[in-house]
């Protein structure tokens, strides 16, 4: 071996690593460069306000998350600007790497007027800069703007920070989950929905032993379940044995949900079911996808956790490989104490905030809050949500239809289907149209499930430890929480574990939150 | 670019031991100009996008604020590195990080090397360049592709390898869920995905040989075998050499995303590794400093190792890499 043709060999390797880096630049950069066009969408936004009203039109910059992978065309935002006298700029930089941006653009104060966050984990990390007054608090102002107004207070409640409002909220159903499970084996074996804990047991079994698709073979499972505690299996089915919503009182204090009993009877409920046989052996490891196409291939009877409003999308891919199968919908499960409940989440899903940075005075604010008061009306947001009525939805039964054309939609609507402040209940849009009958025997379970709804006492309330340690401190909790559920912990080495918890933040957490509970 | 292609080849110099005056510098430098020009891309390369980004380890001393940035953040000290030592899985994560490495360098890197002699001995073009492809082409899936092929094949909810193992009367075996399997999976799935890329540079290498050596072993009698242990193996050496130092350099780079698909609740105390640890304790939850804290321990480590290495290696007489 000569040196040369090593040094050749060498040089060659240094070569390899720079294009493979300068292959992973490119993707950023196409990224990048895709804003700019988007923010330089320059159209001359002829405004003609309906009323006479001979003002100019507001300029104003809008940085938000993108949920697909094109910027969409100016065909909505120009609408947009006609209804409401203003003349926007969108700043849509993709979801995956949305607080990066969000981070850089905040440390050299470009942050834009109207800044969107990414969800609910970004606005708690945003809290601190808010608290420190980095943006404008729009509390008093509200009621200056009727439609504004609307916005349901106990979900703005949830968004304060220190019992102050800095931000508008993009509305979510507060409890969409419950039960999609196969109605025509439950018929087959001759089984009602599950009306208590043990009923849902009881079904889990029977659709394992008794062959309810009727192959001879013993090849089905009851619940098919992921490893995912709060968005799986458990934590709903926590709620309905009667297991706080994260924290709860008890003897005066706010105390974390698995220090009472109701969650060890949950993780029995799911141990037993294990041991049965009656839910997949490998819930721990199994994610989403994997769960979900256990259930759509037929494997599995019950699908338990989910958003109920899946089932359109479940079925679908359900009924490609059993042609004669029905889905239905199910939340209302009785705990032992006979008693219903529902966890809830906190009612938004995102935020918007106005930073001083950009937005120079309280005039300026409330321009902006005016456009915002236009987009709580029936017009705007359902030129938002569902686009141009006629090309990308109809109505039908004064509910929206969306287009077939699925591209469509995603192209042009997509983008700023997300950014719609408010929920259809407050802002007057309409609602999907639905044609499974379970689907809208899902959303009457909606409006149910928030009737015997739990809230999270904590949603508003800051902890510091939690901030800085919470999520790595669950973590113990949750590890064992699995353990216990495949029988390697007993009851006395999960408390060991809570001890742990305790001791490494979470008896501090527990005073912080207990400190700003009493305030 | 044009012009560097016109240059008439530099006279081979003399090597001068130092240069006396800087006029006799200035006068080489000026010689060389369009080969220092060539080096402007690289140098700028590695200024820009590997010093210039050091700055940022910075924060690991602060208490940074994505805000009041690097310069309006409070200092602390050494605060975040106290919280990653006092840390009471912190051993245990580094234990399996290092375990995890030393599986790459003990059962992984020999594989290429094996694989391309293999590879080498194939006669016929054809065949040759057909299983080199079919050898690379998994590199080109993602992890994601990777893992979710597997959890398929083992998983206990129907699949095939714990189908296979019913069938034949054996009791099922959970692969997924228990700690002793977490490692095997591993480096199994390590060796399917990278082995056959891993052989490029050693078939190149290997490709120089000079076929004479061949030529004369086979008069001098030498079998295949023979060849191979005493033309080919010295031949390469160097760069397996190379490459190890290189490979000992990202030894804590592990590859994130691989063991994070793996990774479970019921796994997590032999595969939780630093960058999982990462990215669950810092990025979930925004703590910049501290995560920055232990990439810097983890690029330090890194570091340390990579000397030892080119220490040892020079010593025994080999190049080493720098």
């Amino acid at each position: 071996m000569t040196k040369k043709s090593f040094t050749l060999l060498l040089s060659s390797l240094l070569t390899l690593s720079m294009l493979s880096a300068c292959g992973g630049n490119n993707n950023n950069e196409a990224a990048a460069t895709k804003d700019p066009g988007a923010s330089t969408g320059t159209n001359t936004a002829a405004a003609t306000e309906p009323a006479a009203e001979p003002e100019k039109p507001t300029e104003i910059k809008i940085m938000l998350p993108l949920n697909t992978t094109d910027t969409p065309p100016d065909t909505i935002k120009t609408e947009v600007e006609k209804l409401t006298n203003t003349k926007l700029t969108y700043q849509f930089f993709p979801a995956d790497t949305y607080e990066e941006k969000l981070n850089s653009s905040f440390a050299t104060g470009s942050l834009p007027q109207v800044t969107y966050l990414k969800n609910q984990t970004t606005f708690l990390q945003m809290k601190e800069a808010i608290k420190d007054g980095q943006f404008w608090e729009i509390g008093p102002l509200l009621s200056e703007f009727p439609n504004l107004n609307k916005l349901k207070p106990e979900i703005l409640n949830n968004t304060k920070v220190d019992g102050k409002l800095y931000t508008l909220y993009i509305g979510r159903p507060l409890a969409r989950q419950g039960i999609i499970y196969r109605k025509d084996w439950a018929d087959k074996l001759g089984l009602a929905a599950p009306a208590n804990t043990e009923e849902l047991f009881a079904m889990a079994k029977a659709f394992t032993e008794q062959d309810p698709d009727g192959n001879g073979v013993k090849d089905t499972i009851g619940v098919v379940d992921r490893n995912e505690l709060v968005y799986g299996a458990f934590k709903t089915v926590s709620s309905w044995f009667g297991t706080p919503n994260n924290w709860a009182e008890k003897d005066g204090q706010l105390a974390p949900e698995f220090t009472f009993p109701q969650y060890f009877d949950t993780m029995d409920f799911f141990k037993n079911l294990r041991d049965g046989g009656y839910m997949n052996q490998d819930f721990a490891a199994t994610s989403k996808t994997d769960a979900v196409n256990m259930f759509t291939s037929g494997k599995a009877g019950l699908y338990i956790g989910g958003s109920m409003q899946d089932i359109d999308s479940l079925n679908k891919d359900l009924i490609k490989n059993v042609p004669d199968a029905v889905l239905d919908t199910h939340s209302m499960v009785a705990g032992p104490d006979g008693k219903f409940a529902q966890w809830m989440i906190p009612g938004y899903n995102n935020v918007v905030l106005f930073p001083k940075s950009a937005v120079k005075d309280e005039a300026e604010l409330k321009k902006i809050l005016k456009f915002f008061d236009y987009m709580m009306t029936p017009e705007v947001s359902n030129l938002m949500y569902w686009g141009i009525e006629g090309t990308h939805y109809t109505v039908e039964d004064g509910k929206a239809k969306a287009t077939d054309n699925k591209e469509l939609i995603e192209r042009e609507v997509k983008g700023f289907k997300d950014s719609v402040i408010g929920e259809y209940e407050t802002n007057g849009m309409y609602q999907s149209l639905n044609v499974l009958p379970g689907r809208i025997h899902a959303e009457e379970l909606v409006l149910e499930n928030v009737k015997v709804g739990v809230a999270d006492p904590t949603a508003a309330l800051d902890s510091a430890t939690y901030t800085s340690k919470g999520v790595e401190l669950q973590q113990i909790i949750t590890d064992a929480t699995y353990k216990y559920m495949y029988g390697q912990l007993d009851k006395a080495g999960f408390e060991k574990e809570v001890e742990s918890w305790k001791s490494r933040g979470g008896a501090q957490i527990i005073e912080e939150y207990n400190a700003a509970y009493k305030k | 670019m044009q012009e560097v292609t016109a240059q008439p080849r530099v006279v081979p110099e003399p090597k001068p031991k130092s240069y006396k005056s800087s006029s006799e510098l200035k006068k080489r430098l000026w010689r060389n100009k369009l080969l220092y020009v060539m080096l402007i891309p690289g140098v700028l390369y590695f200024i820009i996008f590997k010093y210039l980004p050091m700055y940022g380890l910075i924060i690991s001393f602060q208490d940074y604020k994505p805000y009041q940035g690097i310069s309006g953040s409070e200092w602390v000290g050494m605060k975040h590195f106290s919280r990653l030592f006092t840390e009471p899985d912190f051993l245990n994560i580094l234990g399996n990080t290092l375990i995890l490495f030393g599986m790459n360098i003990l059962i992984y890197f020999p594989i290429p090397i094996i694989l391309a002699l293999m590879l080498n001995e194939l006669r016929g073009t054809f065949f040759k360049r057909f299983f080199q492809t079919l050898v690379y082409l998994p590199h080109f899936m993602s992890w994601v592709i990777v893992v979710s092929i597997s959890f398929v094949m083992v998983t206990m909810d129907g699949g095939i390898i714990n189908e296979l193992l019913a069938y034949f009367g054996f009791s099922k075996i959970n692969f997924l869920l228990s700690p002793g399997w977490f490692r095997p999976m591993y480096i199994i799935q390590v060796i399917w995905r990278e082995a056959g890329w891993g052989t490029i540079i050693y078939l190149a290498s290997i490709a120089a040989i000079d076929p004479g050596l061949y030529e004369a072993s086979r008069m001098d009698g030498a079998g295949r075998l023979r060849q191979v242990w005493h033309i080919t193996l010295p031949a390469i050496r160097g760069v397996i050499i190379t490459l190890f130092i290189l490979k000992i350099g990202s030894v804590l780079d592990l590859g994130f995303e691989h063991v994070y698909l793996l990774l479970n609740s019921m796994n997590r105390e032999v595969a939780e590794i630093i960058d999982t640890y990462v990215y669950t304790a810092g990025l979930r939850q925004g703590q910049f400093s501290y995560s920055t804290a232990i990439g810097f321990f983890k690029s330090i480590v890194g570091l340390i190792m990579v000397m030892t290495v080119n220490k040892v290696s020079k010593k025994i007489g080999e190049e080493g890499v720098y």
